[in-house]
C-alpha cells in the first residue's frame, strides 16, 4: 500500500514536471520546423530547418541581435544602479543611526503600494519635460530613471543586514576604519548572498519587463526583446515559427542566469522576509 | 567576546567623542540614502500627488487645459467600457489569487519533504515563473489556436473540440478568453508563491507538528491546526503580492487582446485601460484619473488583507 501510494506521489511529481516542460520543448520544436508541419504533433520536425533562426537574426528590422544587445544593455545598467542605491540604503537603514531614519525607510516601503500605472502618465509628462522621451541614444536615460530603484531590494538588503552580527562591525571600528570603510571593505564582501539575489531577480525583472519599454522607448533601435515580441507577433501572425524563435532565444538568457544562481534564488527569495 | 569589547569601549569612550562619533554616523546615514531617497522622493511620493494634480484637468498632449474638479472621475465611472474592465480586472484577481496561492501551496508541500530528486522538482515547477510573460503568453496564444496543441490533446483524451460551445477558439471567444489567461498565469505565477511557501515551510520547527502527532492528531490535523497557521508570514504576503500583481494585468492582456482587449472588450483591463486613454486618446487627465481608482482599490484591498491577516504578518521578524 505505502509502495502504490510512493509511486503514485512521484507520478504527480513528473507529470506536472512534464506540465512545466512540455511548452517550452513545443517552442524548441516549432521553431525548427517548416511552416507547414507547424500544427502537425510531432515533437521531431520532420525536416527541421533553421529558417526561422535566418529570419529573426537578418530579415526582421530590428533584428534579433540588435533586441538582445538593447535588453541586455538595460538590465545590466539597471542591475549596477539597483546594487549600489539598494546596497548603500539597505545598509544605513539596517545599521546607521541617524534621525529621520525609521519615517524614511516608512516612505520606502509605502511606494511599494502605488502602482505603476498611476505613476505612468505624470512620469511620462516628466520625462517629456526633460526632453527625454525621443529617438536619441539619450531615451536610455528615460528607462535607466523610471528603474533605479527598487524598495523591494532596500527591504531584501535590509533584512540581511539585520541579521548579521554587530561583532563585525565593532571589530572594523576599534581597528580605526570609519563607517564608509566598513561598509565597503566588511560589509559587502559579507553581503555577497543578498547582493546576488538581488543582481538575478532585477536581472530577471528588468529583462523580462514589457511595460515601462514599450511606454518609454521610442525608436525601433532601442527596442528590447519583449517589446520585439509584442510587435513582431502582429506582423507576423500566423507565421509561428520566427516568433518561436524569439521566444526560445529570449528566454535562453534568462534559463543560462536562472541555472547559474538558482540556489541563491531558491534559498534566498525573500526567505528573511517571510521567516516566522 | 567582541560584545564584550564593544561594550568597554563604549564606556571608556568619552561622551564628547561618542557625539561626535553619532554626528559623523548620521552624516554617513544620511549620505547613504541620499541619492534613492530622492529618487523616491520625486519619481513615487512626488509623482504620486502630481497624477492627482493632472486627474483634475483636461490635459493634452500640450498639458492642461482646463480644471475640471472631479469631472474626470464622473465620466470614469460613467463609461461602460471602463466599468467592463474593473470588472474583468476584478474577475481575474478574485479567481486567479486563490487558484495560484493553492497550486503554490500544493506544489511547496509536495517538494518540501526527504524526496528523491527535491532540488530538480523544485526548480521544474519555478521553470514557468522565469521566462519573460511577453514570451509565455505569445507562446500560449500559439498552443492554445484552434489547431493548436492543446485541442490536439483535448481531440486524443475524445474531445469533439468544433462541437465545443467556443468551436476550440479559447482566446478569440469573449466567454472563455479571460479564463484561458487565468489558466495561463495560475501555471505561471505558481511556482513563484511555491518558492515563498518553501521559505516559510522550512522555517517552521519541526517539533511542533511531531508533538501534535504525539498527542495523537492525525496528519490532516496537523496540516489544518498546526502547519497552515504558521504559514501565515506566508500566506499574507503570498496573496497580498498576488493580488496587487493581478489587478495590474496588462502584459497578457495586451499580447493576446491587443490594445483593445479583444475580443469584445473581454481582455480589457483596468491598465489596458489607461494605457488607452493615455497613449491612443491623449487624456492624460483621464487616465490619471483611473490611475487614482486603481490605487484605491489597490490600497484598500491591501488595508483590508493586512486587517484579515493581523499587523503581525505584515513586516514578518523585527
Amino acid at each position: 500500500m505505502a509502495y502504490i501510494k510512493r509511486k503514485f506521489f512521484y507520478f504527480i511529481l513528473i507529470a506536472y514536471s512534464a506540465f512545466t516542460f512540455i511548452p517550452f520543448l513545443w517552442s524548441l520544436s516549432t521553431s525548427l520546423k517548416p511552416q507547414e508541419e507547424v500544427f502537425q504533433t510531432n515533437i521531431l520536425p520532420q525536416s527541421a530547418t533553421v529558417r526561422a533562426y535566418g529570419t529573426v537574426f537578418t530579415k526582421i528590422q530590428p533584428s534579433f541581435p540588435s533586441l538582445f544587445a538593447n535588453s541586455l544593455f538595460i538590465a545590466t545598467v539597471v542591475v549596477i544602479l539597483h546594487l549600489i542605491f539598494a546596497s548603500l540604503a539597505g545598509y544605513a537603514f539596517a545599521r546607521l543611526r541617524f534621525p529621520g531614519r525609521d519615517i524614511l525607510f516608512y516612505i520606502v516601503l509605502g511606494t511599494m503600494m502605488i502602482p505603476d500605472q498611476l505613476r505612468l502618465v505624470p512620469i511620462y509628462q516628466l520625462l517629456v519635460k526633460m526632453g527625454l522621451i525621443s529617438n536619441q541614444p539619450s531615451n536610455y536615460l528615460a528607462i535607466f530613471l523610471v528603474k533605479a530603484i527598487g524598495a523591494a531590494d532596500i527591504f531584501l538588503i535590509r533584512q540581511f543586514f539585520l541579521s548579521i552580527p554587530r561583532d563585525l562591525e565593532d571589530a572594523a571600528k576599534i581597528d580605526g576604519a570609519g563607517p564608509f570603510q566598513t561598509f565597503t571593505r566588511v560589509m559587502l564582501p559579507n553581503a555577497m548572498p543578498v547582493l546576488a539575489t538581488v543582481a538575478i531577480l532585477t536581472f530577471q525583472g528588468t529583462w523580462n519587463d514589457l511595460f515601462w519599454p514599450s511606454i518609454v522607448l521610442q525608436s525601433p533601435n532601442h527596442w528590447t526583446l519583449p517589446f520585439g515580441i509584442l510587435q513582431f507577433k502582429g506582423q507576423f501572425s500566423t507565421d509561428w515559427p520566427p516568433i518561436m524563435a524569439l521566444v526560445v532565444l529570449s528566454t535562453l538568457p534568462i534559463l543560462a542566469i536562472y541555472a547559474f544562481g538558482q540556489r541563491y534564488i531558491i534559498n534566498m527569495q525573500l526567505s528573511s522576509s517571510v521567516k516566522g | 567576546m567582541s560584545k564584550s569589547t564593544s561594550e568597554l569601549l563604549r564606556q571608556s569612550s568619552p561622551s564628547a567623542l561618542r557625539r561626535k562619533r553619532n554626528r559623523s554616523e548620521a552624516l554617513v546615514g544620511w549620505s547613504f540614502v541620499s541619492i534613492p531617497m530622492a529618487l523616491f522622493l520625486v519619481l513615487s511620493v512626488g509623482i504620486f500627488f502630481y497624477a492627482i494634480y493632472i486627474s483634475t484637468f483636461r490635459w493634452g498632449i500640450l498639458g492642461p487645459r482646463g480644471y475640471l474638479g472631479i469631472k474626470n472621475y464622473k465620466q470614469a465611472i460613467h463609461d461602460p467600457i471602463f466599468l467592463k474592465s474593473i470588472r474583468n480586472s476584478v474577475t481575474y484577481a478574485a479567481l486567479v489569487v486563490p487558484l495560484q496561492t493553492a497550486l503554490g501551496l500544493l506544489l511547496a508541500l509536495l517538494v518540501n519533504g526527504k524526496i528523491k530528486g527535491a532540488k530538480f522538482f523544485r526548480s521544474a515547477f519555478y521553470f514557468p515563473s522565469i521566462a519573460s510573460s511577453a514570451a509565455i503568453t505569445t507562446l500560449f496564444i500559439f498552443l492554445l489556436a484552434p489547431e493548436g496543441l492543446f485541442n490536439r490533446a483535448l481531440s486524443f483524451f475524445g474531445v469533439n473540440v468544433p462541437n465545443l460551445f467556443n468551436q476550440g477558439a479559447w482566446l478569440s471567444d469573449s466567454r472563455t478568453a479571460l479564463f484561458s489567461i487565468i489558466g495561463l498565469n495560475m501555471w505561471t505565477t505558481s511556482g513563484t508563491m511555491m518558492l515563498f511557501y518553501l521559505a516559510n515551510l522550512q522555517s517552521i520547527d519541526g517539533s511542533l507538528t511531531e508533538a501534535g502527532i504525539m498527542d495523537g492528531a492525525t496528519r490532516r490535523q496537523v496540516f489544518w491546526y498546526i502547519t497552515m497557521p504558521l504559514l501565515k508570514p506566508a500566506h499574507f504576503f503570498v496573496v497580498t503580492s498576488g493580488m496587487i500583481g493581478a489587478l495590474q494585468l496588462y502584459d497578457q492582456a495586451i499580447l493576446a487582446g491587443g490594445a483593445d482587449g479583444s475580443p469584445d472588450y473581454s481582455l480589457m483591463t483596468m491598465v489596458l485601460y489607461i494605457y488607452n486613454a493615455s497613449f491612443r486618446q491623449f487624456e492624460f487627465g483621464f487616465a490619471s484619473a483611473i490611475g487614482v481608482i486603481l490605487f484605491v482599490i489597490i490600497f484598500s484591498l491591501t488595508l483590508l488583507q493586512r486587517y484579515l491577516f493581523g499587523s503581525g504578518a505584515w513586516r514578518g521578524e523585527n
